[in-house]
C-alpha cells in the first residue's frame, strides 16, 4: 500500500495527503491559539481549567497531524512559523475573534467544531494511511470530552430563558449562533476540488466533503432547534435535505486560503515572540557540547 | 479513561494482527517479561525511567508497547497518556538517550504510536502499587 511507504508517493498521492492533514492540523492549531485567550478570563475556575485543557489537547492534536506531514518532507515549526498566513488551510470557523467576553460564542463555536470533528474523524478510521488510522481513536476519544462540554454548557445557557429573568444567556448564544454559523459551514467546504476527489479515491477517507456536511447538519440543526435556537436556514418540511449554497457562506473561506482580516492579526500575534527572538533555531545553550 | 472494559475482554482474540492495528491489546503493556541477553538489559533501562510527575516507571506505566532487536539496532514503540502531554520531547529524547547507552545497542529508533490507545488498564500491577503508595487511587 502506497502510504505504508511516505517516500514511494506519487505527487497526486502526495497533494492528497497535504491537503487533508494540513487542513486537519490547521483547524486544530488555530482554534486552539483563540481557546487560550480565556485563560483567566473564563467565567469560573472550573471552567477557565475545562477550556485550557480542551486547548492543551487540540495543540497535542494539531502535533499529530503536522508529524504525518514531517514523513512528506514538512515540518512542523516550519509549518506553524514561517508559513505564509495565507497558505494556511483551517476553517474562517476557528479563527473569528470573539466578542469581548462572550462566553456563548466560545460554547456554540466548540459544539460547532467538536460536531463535526466527530463525524470527520468517524471517515477517517480505515484510512489507507496507517499513520492516519492509528491517531484517530485516541483523537476521538479526547474529543468527545469536549463534546460532552460543550453540550453541557449550551443547555444551561439556552435555559436562561425559560428560567424567567434571565434571558441573558440564550440571548447570547443566539447572537453567536448567527454571527458563526455561515463560518461553521466552511468546514466543509474545499481546498481544492480535484484533490478533495483524489483523498476519497485513494482511501484517506471514506467520505466526500458533502457527505459530512449533510452529517453534521443532521446532527446539529435538531440539537440547536431543540434548545429553543433559530438556525439561519428554511428547510422544506417536504423535501428536508438541505444544500450549502454560496448565499449562506461568508466571503472568505479559509479552505481556500481566503480569510477575514481576524486571521492576520491572530497571525501576527502568536509569531510576535518567534520573530522578536529570532527563533529561526532551536535555542542552544552552548555551541557544542562539554 | 476506562474505555476498553468488559466488552473487549469478553472478545474473541483476534487471530491475524498486523502493525497497523498494533499489537493485541491482551499483550499490552510490554513489560520485557521474557527478555534474555541485550533485550533484557534495554527493558532495564527503560525500566530505570520513571514518568516526570510521579514515582513510577515509564514500563509499569504500560507507554512501552514493543521493543524489537534487529542486530544492534533497537526500536522501540511508545505511546503517551494522553496527545498533548508537554512532556513528550523530554520523555522520548530520555528513552533514546537511555537505550542508547546499553552496552551492545549500537542505533536507537522511537516509533511514537496510539493505537490501541493508552488508558489507566495499561497500568501493570507493579504500577498500580507504586501509584497507590504515591495517594492515588487506580
Amino acid at each position: 500500500m502506497a502510504f505504508d511507504d511516505p517516500d514511494t508517493l506519487e505527487g497526486r498521492e502526495r497533494r492528497a495527503l497535504e491537503t487533508l492533514v494540513t487542513r486537519l492540523a490547521d483547524d486544530q492549531f488555530v482554534l486552539a491559539e483563540r481557546y487560550t485567550e480565556w485563560q483567566v478570563r473564563a467565567p469560573t475556575l472550573e471552567s477557565d481549567l475545562a477550556l485550557a485543557n480542551n486547548a492543551q489537547d487540540e495543540l497535542g492534536h494539531a502535533r499529530l497531524w503536522y508529524d504525518v506531514l514531517e514523513d512528506i518532507g514538512l515540518d512542523e515549526q516550519d509549518l506553524v512559523y514561517e508559513r505564509d498566513p495565507d497558505d494556511f488551510r483551517h476553517s474562517t470557523l476557528v479563527e473569528r475573534p470573539f466578542e469581548e467576553g462572550d462566553w456563548a460564542d466560545v460554547v456554540l463555536r466548540s459544539y460547532f467544531y467538536d460536531a463535526a470533528e466527530a463525524v470527520r474523524l468517524a471517515a477517517l478510521e480505515d484510512s489507507a494511511h496507517p499513520k492516519i488510522a492509528d491517531r484517530v481513536g485516541k483523537i476521538r476519544s479526547e474529543e468527545e470530552y469536549h463534546l460532552e462540554h460543550a453540550q453541557n454548557w449550551l443547555e444551561r445557557l439556552a435555559d436562561g430563558e425559560s428560567e424567567g429573568g434571565d434571558e441573558d444567556g440564550h440571548e447570547r448564544l443566539q447572537n453567536a449562533l448567527d454571527r458563526l454559523f455561515p463560518h461553521a459551514l466552511t468546514l466543509f467546504e474545499p481546498v481544492d476540488p480535484e484533490r478533495e476527489a483524489d483523498i476519497v479515491e485513494l482511501g484517506l477517507r471514506d467520505a466526500t466533503l458533502e457527505e459530512l456536511g449533510e452529517e453534521w447538519l443532521s446532527i446539529v440543526l435538531p440539537y440547536l432547534e431543540s434548545l429553543g435556537l433559530v438556525v439561519p436556514v428554511d428547510i422544506d418540511e417536504d423535501d428536508p435535505e438541505f444544500t450549502v449554497t454560496d448565499d449562506l457562506l461568508p466571503d472568505e473561506r479559509g479552505r481556500d486560503g481566503t480569510h477575514t482580516d481576524a486571521w492576520y492579526d491572530l497571525y501576527d500575534e502568536f509569531t510576535h515572540t518567534y520573530r522578536e527572538l529570532e527563533r529561526s533555531e532551536p535555542t542552544k545553550l552552548m555551541d557544542t557540547p562539554q | 479513561m476506562s474505555a476498553n472494559t468488559s466488552s473487549d475482554r469478553d472478545a474473541t482474540p483476534c487471530a491475524y494482527t498486523d502493525y497497523r492495528e498494533g499489537a493485541a491489546a491482551e499483550d499490552l503493556p510490554a513489560t520485557g517479561e521474557d527478555a534474555t541477553g541485550l533485550e533484557a538489559d534495554i527493558w532495564d533501562a527503560l525500566y530505570g525511567i520513571e514518568d516526570p510527575e510521579m514515582p513510577i516507571s515509564i514500563v509499569d506505566l504500560g507507554l512501552i508497547y514493543g521493543v524489537y532487536l534487529e542486530d544492534d539496532t533497537v526500536t522501540v514503540d511508545m505511546t503517551l497518556t494522553y496527545s498533548g502531554c508537554p512532556a513528550r520531547d523530554m520523555l522520548t529524547e530520555e528513552v533514546k538517550a537511555e537505550v542508547a547507552a546499553v552496552d551492545g545497542v549500537d542505533d536507537t529508533d522511537l516509533r511514537l504510536v496510539w493505537s490501541p490507545e493508552w488508558t489507566v488498564e495499561m497500568v501493570t500491577e507493579r504500577g498500580e502499587q507504586a501509584l497507590q503508595e504515591f495517594g492515588l487511587s487506580v
